[in-house]
């Protein structure tokens, strides 16, 4: 039932990771690429989101339009983009046509023109997506939780600064994109249907010749961060977001938290969306999930609602956050490990989904993780070990941050 | 892969696409029912029901409804549009009869008062959360613009005043008018038993009665609009843009499609080389959206307040010069490999397959395999892409522009 697993570590550096899946007729691929907002140059905050937009206009032989032609020419479904710790490139599309998109991707990676006559133009596109963020409270305030919890270059946001945009031009780009788009480091996964053979052929052919050595990567380090902030901001619903250490992926505890989560807010009968929305009819959202990067983890906490709620919430919320280290039924935990067993299971029949997800395992534990083991890790959580994660690691020194119309006190 | 139909007594369709060696089963209750279908005063009850379809019925509480989705490990969810409201769940196989019972209960809801009151003030603040998001609101404004007096320009969430003043009578009244099995359909996708599920279906639906659930189809004549929402507290210029585009039943959907997606479908369409690619507008996209016997073009932008009149005037000259000079054989074939493995891909998941098999019968009444759709779209040509153009479907433009602006022409 479960996929087919096949690695492939270059002399260079460049991993690859690959789920075979029998019954489907696409293939998904994505390239992590370790020029994330966390390695920005000093000063030059935003240069991942410029270098990856400027890299699609044009490569090797082909200019931007021809570049782009050439991508639709195969169906691609295109994804990627600059985030906090990588940049991703990649897409799906029909199986077929896989060897040449990598082809055509290794051109995007190692051959950019990086035209300095169209670095305004795409200046001017992260500047303006810059200035969107004022237009979507939900996700300024998790910009803002983030920065207040990570007071390093766990705190950026790949959308940059205003200043460190205006202050990038042609030339530094060139540097950066000599610095950072490296194999050592890099990881390509691909899942769907392929022949392996023929597949590590082909990425040994396109990537094998590729060099270059990766920046030193700052640690994900919390020390410092800010009790509470709250952003004043003339809108409908106050924005609430929490964030508290937790165990990061890796740890023995990894599965203890991420079962807690689950009973915290993994379907509609898990304890926040009982407890906050339908016995108080507090919000719409409330949610609480994991925020998982390398060598560190922390815990979310969101809600969004009307002023004269809001305070109430966030006291629920850090309430609600806090009764699970006083003990789960085992109901609770049955129903979150079904959910997530399940949807293990049918993660396997979406090319588009497996192939991030084997990405970041790579990325954040250095193997991917099979479905046997994750089935096994889960099945072995019982009651007493998440109460005695919880009490080794339980939820406090919260971080929040608020966005809207009202101040608000934590009661914590 | 095998299609299997049946017409139940009371009225009930159900119908099902098998995929044995699929790893789950998907299936839905896709209501006819939307905003489109309210009168005035009940603005905004389709959706507010759809969420009263998880709070109880005789044999469930609010809390055993949500609890029984999460025991299976179900991936579920419900949404109400302009023309349908559905319910569905994916499973792994061995819970389809659960799943079936669950979701057959929920289509006869209690409608307790208490849970009524309750749920109100979450619906209430849905609403202020789209209030926020001008993305949306702007859409939502060209709709009713463009759809002005006729009941597609609806809107489903309704507004503050028009949910406030439902009564849970008037809910329980609407809902025994538009959720008679008549008006309903069950559809299946995946991996599932449709011997056992029929039998099911058919006894937990015997008392069900029908109904008369009519929809109305006004005559809709649209007309160019250009409308400014002053809104001083938004940081950006909104723009959407609506032209007539071809009902859910018409042959020309699929070439409607791939107009849209030809013009502004995103990275290499001609809007994204006219407006992204030299930094004027951070987002810009044309989509065709088919509805029962009507159909529109929607557009939207995004870019610096200054610079709205200028965008508004390129999309207006790559509209015309699409009409003028008609789309090329090279962009054809493009968007013709766009939509193949665009369909593979969706339809690669049950769940994904159910919302295309359901909504094929919901709008055609027929059942198309995904090969057959896949190949619809191959054997478009350009003389049906100019023959559409040839109809001069964006002479037409509503357009509005929200955020930090004065006028627009």
């Amino acid at each position: 039932m479960t996929g087919v697993h096949y690695s492939l570590q270059l002399p260079n550096g460049l991993t690859v990771v690959a789920e075979h899946l029998p019954a489907v007729r696409s293939a998904a691929f994505q390239f992590i690429v370790p020029a994330g907002a966390i390695t920005d140059p000093e000063g030059y905050e935003g240069s991942a989101t410029v270098l990856e937009g400027l890299s699609y206009r044009g490569a090797a032989d082909r200019d931007s339009r021809q570049l782009s032609d050439a991508l639709d020419a195969l169906g691609i479904q295109r994804g990627g983009g600059a985030e906090l710790e990588y940049v991703t490139f990649g897409g799906a599309l029909l199986a077929d046509d896989l060897h040449r998109a990598l082809e055509i991707y290794a051109d995007i990676l190692r051959r950019p023109h990086l035209p300095p006559d169209q670095f305004p133009a795409e200046q001017a596109l992260a500047l303006q997506k810059l200035e969107r963020l004022e237009d979507s409270p939900a996700e300024k305030l998790f910009v803002n939780l983030r920065r207040a919890y990570y007071p390093g270059s766990y705190g950026r946001t790949s959308l940059g600064t205003e200043d460190g945009l205006r202050a990038l031009t042609p030339g530094e780009l060139l540097r950066d994109h000599s610095r950072r788009y490296v194999p050592r480091g890099a990881i390509l996964a691909v899942a769907g249907r392929f022949v392996w053979s023929e597949l590590s052929d082909t990425i040994h052919r396109a990537l094998g010749d590729w060099a270059g050595e990766a920046p030193v990567q700052p640690a994900a380090d919390p020390t410092g961060r800010i009790a509470y902030r709250h952003i004043p901001q003339e809108t409908n619903q106050e924005q609430i977001g929490l964030m508290y250490p937790t165990v990061p992926i890796g740890h023995p505890e990894y599965y203890d938290m991420r079962m807690g989560i689950e009973i915290l807010s993994g379907g509609m009968a898990a304890r926040l969306f009982t407890e906050v929305r339908e016995k108080r009819g507090l919000c719409y959202t409330v949610r609480a999930m994991q925020h998982t990067v390398k060598g560190a983890g922390a815990v979310i906490g969101y809600a969004g609602t009307t002023p004269e709620r809001c305070q109430e919430t966030l006291d629920v919320l850090i309430a609600e956050i806090q009764r699970l280290q006083e003990g789960v039924e085992d109901e609770e935990l049955a129903r979150a490990r079904t959910g997530v067993l399940s949807s293990l299971v049918m993660s396997a029949e979406a090319t588009r989904s497996r192939a991030p997800s084997i990405a970041r395992d790579q990325y954040l534990l250095g193997q991917v993780r099979t479905m046997d083991e994750i089935r096994a890790a889960v099945e072995a959580v019982t009651t007493e070990s998440i109460q005695q994660h919880l009490r080794r690691h339980p939820a406090r020194d919260f971080t929040v941050v608020t966005l809207g119309p009202v101040e608000l006190e934590v009661n914590a | 892969m095998k299609f299997q139909k049946a017409v139940l007594d009371n009225g009930l369709t159900v119908i099902g696409e098998q995929n044995a060696a699929a790893l789950s089963m998907a299936c839905g209750y896709f209501v006819r029912t939307g905003a489109r279908d309210e009168t005035p005063e009940l603005s905004g009850v389709s959706h507010f029901l759809e969420h009263m379809l998880f709070k109880g019925t005789e044999r469930r509480t609010p809390e055993v409804v949500n609890r029984e989705f999460d025991e299976m490990g179900a991936d579920y969810n419900a949404f109400t549009g302009e023309e349908y409201t559905v319910y569905y769940g994916s499973v792994l196989p061995e819970h389809q009869p659960r799943l079936l019972d669950l979701l057959s209960d929920m289509m006869r809801p209690s409608l307790r008062v208490e849970d009524f009151d309750m749920e109100k003030n979450v619906i209430l603040e849905e609403i202020a959360l789209y209030k926020d998001r001008p993305q949306f609101l702007v859409i939502d404004e060209a709709r009713s613009t463009y759809y002005k007096g006729h009941p597609l320009g609806q809107s489903v969430l309704g507004t503050t005043e028009s949910v406030s003043a439902l009564a849970r009578d008037q809910m329980y009244e609407y809902w025994n008018r538009r959720y008679a099995p008549n008006n309903l359909l069950l559809t299946l996708a995946g991996n599932f038993d449709w011997e056992e599920a029929l039998g099911q279906v058919r006894a937990a639906t015997k008392e069900w009665a029908s109904a008369d659930s009519p929809r109305h189809h006004p005559a809709f004549d649209p007309a160019a609009a250009v409308k400014v929402v002053a809104n001083e507290k938004v940081n950006r210029a909104h723009l959407a843009f609506v032209s007539p585009g071809v009902p859910a039943q018409s042959d020309l959907r699929i070439v409607a499609d791939m107009v849209s997606d030809i013009i502004g479908g995103g990275e290499g369409s001609r809007l994204y080389w006219e407006l992204i690619d030299p930094g004027l507008a951070d987002a810009v996209r044309l989509s065709h959206d088919e509805e029962d016997g009507c159909g529109a073009y929607f557009g939207y932008a995004s870019c610096d307040p200054e610079n709205a009149q200028l965008v508004l005037n390129k999309v207006r000259a790559v509209l015309l010069k699409a009409m003028d000079g008609g789309l090329t054989e090279e962009e054809i074939e493009k968007t013709k490999r766009k939509a193949a493995s665009a369909l593979v891909l969706h339809d690669e998941t049950p769940r994904g397959r159910l919302f295309h098999v359901g909504f094929d019968w919901q709008y055609r009444h027929e059942y198309r395999p995904l090969d057959d759709v896949i190949d619809q779209y191959l054997a478009v040509t350009k003389a049906d892409v100019d023959a559409l153009l040839g109809r001069r479907p964006f002479d037409i433009l509503t357009v509005i522009g929200l955020g930090p602006l004065t006028e627009l022409a």
